[in-house]
């Protein structure tokens, strides 16, 4: 009945001021569009051009426009595994992360009360401790004379080192889950703490055991967060081109190893190119595939 | 037996939780505590204390230079996105702004959306093709388009909250769109902006995947931890990553301090 009744639409007091605050606001916003255009969008715009040039023997480049560059990336099985390697690890630690953070989340939201602070403090330490920093740890952690050798040797319990520790899969999926983690405790833990206690209250009454509304209310309002998080993790993961290097050796060849080669070091500037453009046509597509969780309703 | 197996149940997530916390803060705690090892090792428990390492890296004048570049890109990084991310937060989340703006927030969040590498591979063609010899101005800018959108996340957040009703006011009482925003506006988001600028020097700080495309002849702390950890087993990184490490936690720490203290 009163969805029939129509009211006129009341004027917002100040709308004819907010109408005035438009120029003004775009002069504020000028830089960072500068910033964004200049820095961004005008480099990306090149990189899709340079995809296209043709590569000199030199490091040089010609505007001769050739698809020469995407035909080596897809044509290469070497890529097409080193791509399809860099995706498993993103998609396995995105997952796991996943596993790992919605427990630890629901126990910091909900069930701690006086080390809460605490929790949220070594959270933000362990992101802030540095990426590169943490990456040499695990280096020297899990290498032939690192910590978990050493001490296993020193303790008499294994005579010659470990030789899969370091320079393993194992140990690039252990260090890029350790990087990982961080990011979606904050943003899963910061979801949780938005939801009403009412909320759960109401599920207890109507008699939901605790399983079930960490099941049917807690993942599914969180839900669009953990596809945020799964995504962020999923794609940095893939583009990882350091803890290969340092903790994988030739084991884990992700493809952002190959990428920063052609650019950094061989100079082929159009490969590089055609690589990250591909790469990035996977990511579009695979984010169309994980949005569809975001109306998740739970299990 | 029921009532021992449901405590035991009981004191699986918080056991669960703490091994959580162990996995993470085990490679900080590694470092630092190898950083002090006596003995020319990696292995725990440490041979003696002792601050070699410390003094070896302190007296290594590559070190100081990455040391003072690591700064410098810092602090020119967190004052440029300060200034930039705030127009930005002021310009397209007040509740005064005109829906139609509201989609450009993308624009500036879209590069935290990337991995570092499609941000530096990008902008080596364009300082390629516009011939930029690469310096720390280079890093800089890189670390500007890597940071904005962190900044601007935790600015527009506040710049949403904030109590309109005190703009108008000022408003009704004829001070103009300067006035407003330096008299009313400002001082009360100093806090937050001060905040974020302080995140934003940290992860200048600890950037590494853009640098290494931008970097030049120069070396930052995070560039001079990779080479040697590349190349040697010495145990003095420890002393530097530890260093690199604490001052940005430190300089994080302080910070919060004093906005707490300054908003109590």
């Amino acid at each position: 009945v009163l969805a029939t009744v129509t009211l006129p639409e009341p004027r917002p007091a100040g709308a004819g001021r907010r109408r005035r605050a438009g120029p003004a606001g775009l002069l504020l916003f000028l830089p960072a569009l500068i910033v964004v255009t200049l820095f961004f969008l005008v480099p990306l715009v090149l990189l899709l051009v340079r995809s296209f040039m043709t590569s000199g023997d030199y490091g040089q480049v010609s505007w001769t426009p050739t698809l020469a560059s995407y035909a080596a990336v897809l044509k290469s099985a070497v890529y097409r595994r080193t791509a399809l390697t860099s995706l498993e690890f993103g998609a396995a630690t995105a997952v796991l992360c996943m596993l790992i953070t919605y427990p630890v989340a629901y126990y910091i939201v909900f069930r701690m009360r006086r080390f809460q602070s605490l929790a949220m403090l070594l959270i933000s330490v362990s992101l802030f401790s540095g990426y590169i920093v943490k990456i040499y740890s695990w280096r020297a952690m899990l290498g032939t004379q690192g910590l978990f050798n050493g001490t296993l040797l020193d303790l008499g319990l294994i005579h010659k080192p470990l030789p899969f520790l370091l320079f393993s899969k194992t140990a690039v999926f252990v260090t890029l889950t350790n990087l990982s983690l961080p990011f979606t405790l904050l943003i899963i833990t910061g979801a949780m703490q938005n939801l009403s206690p009412a909320l759960l209250e109401n599920a207890r009454d109507l008699g939901a055991s605790t399983f079930r509304v960490f099941t049917r209310v807690i993942v599914p309002v969180t839900s669009r967060s953990a596809v945020y998080a799964f995504f962020y993790i999923y794609v940095i993961v893939a583009g990882d081109y350091v803890t290969p290097q340092l903790v994988g050796g030739t084991t884990a060849a992700l493809i952002g190893v190959p990428i920063s080669n052609q650019f950094v070091q061989l100079g082929n500037q159009p490969q590089g190119a055609a690589i990250c453009f591909c790469m990035l046509v996977v990511f579009g597509l695979s984010y169309l595939v994980i949005r569809r969780f975001e109306r998740f309703r739970g299990i | 037996m029921t009532s021992l197996r449901r405590r035991a149940a009981a004191l699986l997530l918080p056991a669960f939780v703490l091994l959580v916390f162990a996995f993470l803060l085990a490679p900080i705690v590694f470092v630092v505590l190898s950083s002090f090892n006596a003995h020319n090792s990696m292995k725990l428990p440490l041979h003696g204390l002792s601050l070699r390492w410390y003094r070896q890296v302190l007296g290594d004048s590559s070190v100081r230079d990455a040391f003072v570049n690591s700064g410098k890109v810092a602090l020119a990084t967190a004052a440029i996105v300060a200034v930039v991310g705030t127009g930005a937060a002021l310009s397209l989340s007040s509740r005064r702004t005109s829906r139609r703006l509201k989609p450009l927030a993308g624009l500036v969040v879209a590069p935290a959306a990337m991995p570092g590498i499609f941000v530096g591979s990008a902008l080596i063609v364009l300082f390629t093709q516009f011939q930029v010899t690469l310096s720390l101005a280079t890093v800089i800018v890189g670390h500007v388009v890597y940071a904005l959108p962190y900044f601007y996340v935790v600015a527009s957040a506040r710049v949403s909250q904030f109590d309109t009703a005190l703009e108008e006011t000022a408003q009704d009482l004829g001070a103009n769109a300067w006035a407003r925003l330096r008299r009313v506006v400002l001082p009360i988001i100093t806090p937050t902006l001060l905040a974020a600028a302080v995140i934003v020097g940290a992860l200048s700080w600890d950037e590494f995947q853009i640098t290494y495309f931008t970097i030049g002849q120069d070396s930052t702390l995070p560039m001079l931890i990779w080479s040697k950890a590349r190349l040697t087993i010495d145990p003095s990184i420890n002393a530097l990553a530890s260093l690199t490490m604490l001052t940005s936690l430190v300089a994080i720490g302080a910070t919060y301090r004093v906005i707490e203290r300054s908003l109590r």
